[in-house]
């Protein structure tokens, strides 16, 4: 699609969708949370690569991939815009009330993210819901956080 | 999204902001938001209860409008906040200064329960 902010929505609603997928019950009430974050945290991304990555552009095109697995989704988002550095983003001091700058810090809070520069550029995104108790004998419950680094 | 102002006999500004304030839609805001500052402001209460999404370039703009009418002597009061937007609230600390009292956040858990004096 289009590196522009007008095609977001259509790309947020492509996420949106897939997210009932990574559940084979499509009703755990965990999984609009679940929704809500990955869609903030896509929507995020596009967002930085629309402004930052096309800045005064309106030519660039953005490849979303989106795959699932049960319990997790990953979104690919390729670009060829200009690159960042993702280790050298701030995180922004919330005490202070900043009006800019938060766009990376909701991805980090909501998603694992990969950033690889290049032509293109690939970000990956990606989230586990967690186990669905109803899925997992009480006998074989792991002891360990089966999440990995996901809030 | 849409939005609408009104005021009522006390002077408060009423801000109710529907559907998705994000980076597609927050220019029409901000120049909503300038004009609004243009008058004299005591209190602004922003509905958010039909905000379905809300992104940081629209954070980036109700906390603007915070700053702002704090610096003029006023006060902003975010009310009706759930989902997606109640998310980000929470992330970001906006709940424990911006919201209204039944979705404020402790700073710290109590640790009883005294009953509250109302002053």
């Amino acid at each position: 699609m289009l590196g522009l902010l007008e095609h977001r929505d259509v790309a947020l609603r492509a996420v949106s969708a897939a997210c009932k997928l990574v559940s084979r019950r499509p009703y755990r009430p965990e999984l609009n949370e679940f929704r809500m974050h990955v869609v903030s945290a896509v929507g995020e991304a596009f967002n930085n690569i629309v402004l930052h990555g096309y800045a005064g552009r309106n030519d660039g095109v953005i490849e979303m991939e989106i795959r699932t697995d049960p319990d997790r989704i990953t979104v690919e988002l390729r670009d060829y815009g200009d690159s960042f550095d993702l280790d050298a983003v701030a995180t922004p001091d919330l005490d202070l009330l900043p009006e800019s700058g938060l766009g990376i810090f909701i991805i980090r809070a909501f998603m694992s993210i990969r950033y690889r520069p290049g032509r293109p550029n690939v970000l990956t995104l990606s989230k586990c819901l967690a186990a669905d108790p109803k899925d997992v004998p009480k006998e074989s419950v792991p002891r360990g956080n089966p999440s990995e680094g996901d809030s | 999204m849409t939005f609408s102002i009104s005021i009522n006999e006390a002077g408060v500004i009423r801000l109710s902001i529907e559907g998705e304030l994000d980076a597609v839609t927050v220019s029409d805001l901000r120049a909503e938001i300038e004009k609004l500052l243009m008058r004299q402001i005591g209190r602004v209460e922003v509905d958010l209860s039909q905000l379905r999404m809300l992104d940081s370039s629209g954070v980036g703009a109700l906390v603007s409008l915070y700053k702002q009418v704090r610096a003029r002597g006023g006060e902003v009061v975010v009310l009706g906040l759930r989902d997606q937007p109640l998310a980000i609230f929470r992330l970001l600390r906006l709940d424990r200064v911006m919201v209204g009292a039944e979705l404020k956040t402790p700073a710290s858990p109590s640790p009883s329960k005294h009953p509250s004096s109302s002053s």
